[in-house]
């Protein structure tokens, strides 16, 4: 088997997205950054990019044709 | 929706100290009024309880029948009697607990590693129990007093014995108080909130009065709650107890009074607990008691808080009428007259008010609500009282008339288009009248179906129902955007007719076909005087109308609003086409509507006009058919023994990931099913537009190839649930004893070569009860289980919503989708997107 855990083709990129586009995704859509969707830190893909507990991983997901970004709050 | 966080909720026993300080009342006399009518007091009616009989005052708080609230007051049993609720509860917590030192049995190191998890993980808690639990049970002796622990039994559903000894509740309750807080935070209990010696009671709460009212009857009875009379019960045995302990009656009376008090304590929570004889009425029927007021279907909950009843709705049978628009509901007369819209009286038209409230016959004002929100029925008597005093603000309650918006329903309520708004439409007769274009969102027929009507009260109400929930907004299916509402059946069959291009009408029958539409001009001529079919279907169409697309009869043009090439099938007209979306795009929805309802007119009248009919002549097959069905049936046969023969002789491939006895199955099923679909080729190639059930199949109006060639040709393989070939059945690998041993050959194995129309053999009619039979199995799981998943994810999803930046939230603004479907496109604008990017 090729490959590394967590590094599937199915898998859409995972990323630690820093803060200053984190603060203007969450001031233009007014939300906290508890209103996001969580991930665990225990999650293969967090546990692959090492984030810590309230840190924030986007996502680069593809659905049908279009592609558009995600992020989900690092929780244990 | 918008809520408030709620932290937590907390769930614990209640205390006797909380019970002393709730009640307002010791209740000490087992009866409710005396003589004089009048409560007693220390009675189960005791007016410190609040007050149900108007014009009496509440001795607690003052107020009267209307304002007071009621107030709970306790009863003191002489002797405690278990909580039969919590009898597994407490059997739970005996088991974990040592008799004589009242430790939990567990040894120091396992309570120091039990204690830090517990506070590590709170929240695997409960996955921690389950096998804690089962390691106590085994446990022979305390680990820390070193006495052997007892064995406790449960009786249901309160009598306890520890090493079949009787523990009486008094007993219990004491092992129980002397657990320790510490001990008790082991098994998952809060002492702080419960302490479990609160499971036995020895104070009873009597709910307040105003719980359980009595009824005064006709005849000037009164009728006691069935909660009252358990009560009763309960203070009467309370009452001998107490007497008989007094006197120094012998153990065994008094212990028979005991059982009999815990008997009634239990039936006065749950009079359905296993173990028990339910407590009967006079008259037989079993008590409602306190659980069975709150349980099931007609409890409290299912039926008082997630039901509700309302007013201004109407139920009646459903019928067709193609004559009525789609977007419109027949009202029958009588309902009209009963069902009534609010007609909000200004300044700007209080003449008109005027005018409605006088008159004396449908459509009138039956009832006025005035500016303080009374409400007031008008009268012969009062008409020209209230017609003076009629001012701006004013609210006229007025009947039901044509246009007015009303939601229609049918259940079960499984989408969003089981509720949709229609006009009314007020009509003679009975039942409720729908286009049967409209049948399909609400899986109505017409075989006896009710439905039910609804008049929006508000003007925002009826504004969110005309543009939100009109049928023509719904035309769209939410599922993928194919079309929902539409022309079926035979109407499909008559629009393939009349636009086939040897379709011509005499000038007779095209007035007559458009005038049913309404429509009162006819198109150019065509040859002879004669009027196309085509030319007749355009006039129909919306004006300037473009469209093309490609199907399986060759190409479908539309050119500024005329039908120039191709027919009218289900492809083109109906669920998956680009027509109606073409049209809604357009020219709107509203003229969508319009062209399902005047086509489906259209098609109905052409369908009637030239006739069509099914009959088995359909079905009968010629010699030269029958002659080739016996070749593609001897070839299949052939190749099959061939492919056994090779397996046999080991010669046969196997297919890659495949056992070889597999690939030999595999490869079976595929040349049997092969061997169907040519024989459906055959047939659709032989038969012509002659036979009415090919000319069906061929425009999607009903039925499939593969329908007639099973009734024409052969049934072909019968398949088990996992697809595969039938093989049990008989003993000795074989179905049936007609059949020999170890043969694997299609006709063995479920492969019917027989039709419908030429009959089945016995063999044949077996295999296919196999089939059908599996088939209908696999129907019923699947409606009931698909049916409670979907119901689970529409409840789950029921308040998100879209936001204006295209995200998905849930109403505590949390982030569900950034982007709503990953392409912001709705299901319903699927068609609508596919169709402006070409």
């Amino acid at each position: 088997m090729a490959g590394k855990r967590g590094d599937h083709e199915y898998v859409p990129v995972h990323d630690i997205v820093d803060g200053k586009e984190l603060r203007t995704f969450l001031e233009e859509r007014k939300l906290k950054v508890e209103n996001l969707p969580k991930i665990f830190s225990t999650d293969p893909q967090a546990v692959k990019l090492g984030a810590k507990e309230g840190q924030v991983i986007r996502v680069k997901r593809n659905d049908h044709s279009n592609e558009y970004l995600y992020y989900r709050l690092v929780i244990k | 929706m918008q809520a408030e966080a709620i932290e937590y909720i907390r769930f614990g026993v209640i205390s006797p100290d909380s019970i002393k300080k709730v009640s307002v009342a010791k209740l000490t006399v087992p009866d409710t009024y005396n003589e004089d009518g009048y409560p007693i007091d220390g009675g189960l009616l005791d007016q410190r309880l609040g007050v149900i009989d108007p014009g009496l005052v509440c001795k607690t708080c003052g107020a009267r029948a209307k304002t007071c609230p009621g107030h709970f007051g306790h009863i003191e049993l002489v002797r405690p009697v278990v909580h039969s609720e919590f009898a597994k509860t407490i059997y739970m917590i005996l088991q974990a607990t040592c008799l004589e030192c009242h430790r939990i049995l567990m040894d120091d190191e396992r309570i120091e590693e039990m204690r830090k998890s517990l506070a590590e993980e709170s929240e695997s808690e409960e996955a921690q129990h389950g096998p804690q639990q089962k390691r106590i049970r085994n446990v022979k002796k305390c680990p820390h007093c070193e006495a052997p622990t007892a064995k406790i039994k449960l009786s249901s559903p309160t009598y306890f014995t520890a090493d079949e000894r009787r523990m009486k509740p008094d007993e219990i309750r004491d092992i129980l108080a002397k657990i320790s807080s510490d001990d008790l935070r082991l098994i998952n209990i809060d002492p702080t909130i419960t302490r479990p010696e609160w499971m036995v009671l020895s104070y009873l709460l009597a709910p307040p009065s105003s719980v359980r009212p009595s009824i005064t009857l006709e005849s000037g009875e009164r009728s006691e709650d069935d909660l009252t009379h358990k009560l009763v019960d309960i203070m009467r045995i309370n009452q001998r107890l107490d007497q008989n302990i007094n006197a120094g009656a012998p153990q065994i009376i008094i212990d028979d009074l005991w059982e009999l008090l815990q008997y009634h304590v239990t039936a006065y929570f749950n009079n359905e607990t296993s173990g028990i004889p339910p407590a009967r009425h006079r008259s037989g029927r079993a008590l409602k008691t306190l659980a069975q007021r709150l349980k099931g279907k007609e409890g409290r909950f299912r039926y008082n808080l997630s039901g509700k009843r309302v007013n201004y709705s109407a139920r009646t049978v459903i019928s067709v009428d193609p004559y009525i628009n789609i977007d419109e509901v027949g009202v029958p007369q009588e309902i009209a007259e009963k069902l009534t819209v609010p007609f909000y009286v200004t300044t700007w038209n209080l003449e008109y008010a005027k005018d409605l409230l006088s008159r004396t016959s449908y459509p009138m004002v039956l009832n006025i609500i005035s500016r303080d929100g009374k409400r007031k029925r008008i009268i012969d008597t009062n008409k020209d009282e209230v017609l003076k005093g009629v001012v701006a603000g004013d609210i006229l309650e007025k009947q039901l008339v044509d246009g007015d918006m009303v939601l229609f329903n049918r259940q079960p309520s499984l989408h969003r288009i089981s509720i949709m708004a229609h006009k009314a439409k007020v009509l003679p007769g009975k039942t409720f009248r729908i286009n049967y274009c409209t049948t399909a969102p609400y899986n109505a027929d017409f075989d006896g179906d009710e439905m039910n009507l609804h008049v929006p009260q508000t003007l925002e109400a009826q504004a969110e129902a005309r543009y939100l929930m009109l049928v023509p907004y719904q035309i769209f299916s939410p599922r993928d955007g194919s079309a929902i509402i539409t022309n079926s059946e035979d109407g499909i069959t008559g629009m393939y007719n009349l636009t086939k291009e040897t379709t011509y009408l005499t000038n007779a029958e095209a007035s007559y076909l458009l005038g049913i539409c309404g429509i009162y001009e006819l198109p150019k001529q065509g040859k002879a005087g004669m009027y196309s079919g085509r030319d007749v279907f355009s006039m129909i169409l919306p004006k300037g109308l473009g469209y093309e697309q490609q199907t399986a009869h060759g190409p479908f043009r539309i050119k500024n609003g005329r039908l120039a090439e191709g027919l009218i099938t289900k492809e083109t007209y109906g669920r998956d086409n680009g027509l109606f979306v073409k049209i809604a795009m357009d020219y709107g929805y509203e003229e969508l509507k319009d062209f399902i309802y005047i086509s489906s007119k259209l098609a109905d009248a052409y369908v009637t006009l030239c006739g069509t009919t099914v009959g088995v002549k359909e079905y009968s097959i010629d010699k030269k058919l029958e002659d080739e069905r016996s070749i593609i049936i001897t070839e299949t046969f052939s190749k099959v023994s061939k492919l056994i023969d090779d397996y046999r002789n080991k010669k046969l491939e196997p297919l890659i990931g495949y056992t070889l006895k597999e690939s030999l199955e595999r490869i079976i099923i595929s040349e049997l099913n092969a061997a169907r679909s040519h024989a459906g080729d055959v047939l659709a190639r032989h038969e012509d537009e002659t036979n009415s059930a090919v000319e069906m199949a061929k425009s999607g109006s009903r039925g499939s190839i593969l329908n007639l060639e099973q009734m024409s040709m052969f049934l072909g393989q019968q398949a088990t649930l996992s697809g595969g070939r039938i093989k049990r059945g008989y003993y000795s690998n074989r179905l049936l004893p007609h059949i020999a041993p170890n043969n694997i050959g299609p006709a063995a194995r479920g492969f019917i070569v027989t039709s419908y129309y030429s009959g089945l053999s016995p063999v044949d009619l077996f295999m296919h009860a196999v089939g059908s039979r599996g088939s209908e199995v696999y129907k019923a799981l699947l409606t009931g289980r698909s049916g409670y998943l979907y119901r689970r994810l529409s409840n789950a999803l029921q308040d998100y919503y879209v936001r204006d930046d295209k995200s998905v939230r849930d109403v505590n603004n949390n982030i569900i989708q950034t982007v709503y479907g990953g392409d912001t496109i709705s299901p319903i604008y699927t068609q609508f997107a596919k169709l402006s990017k070409e």
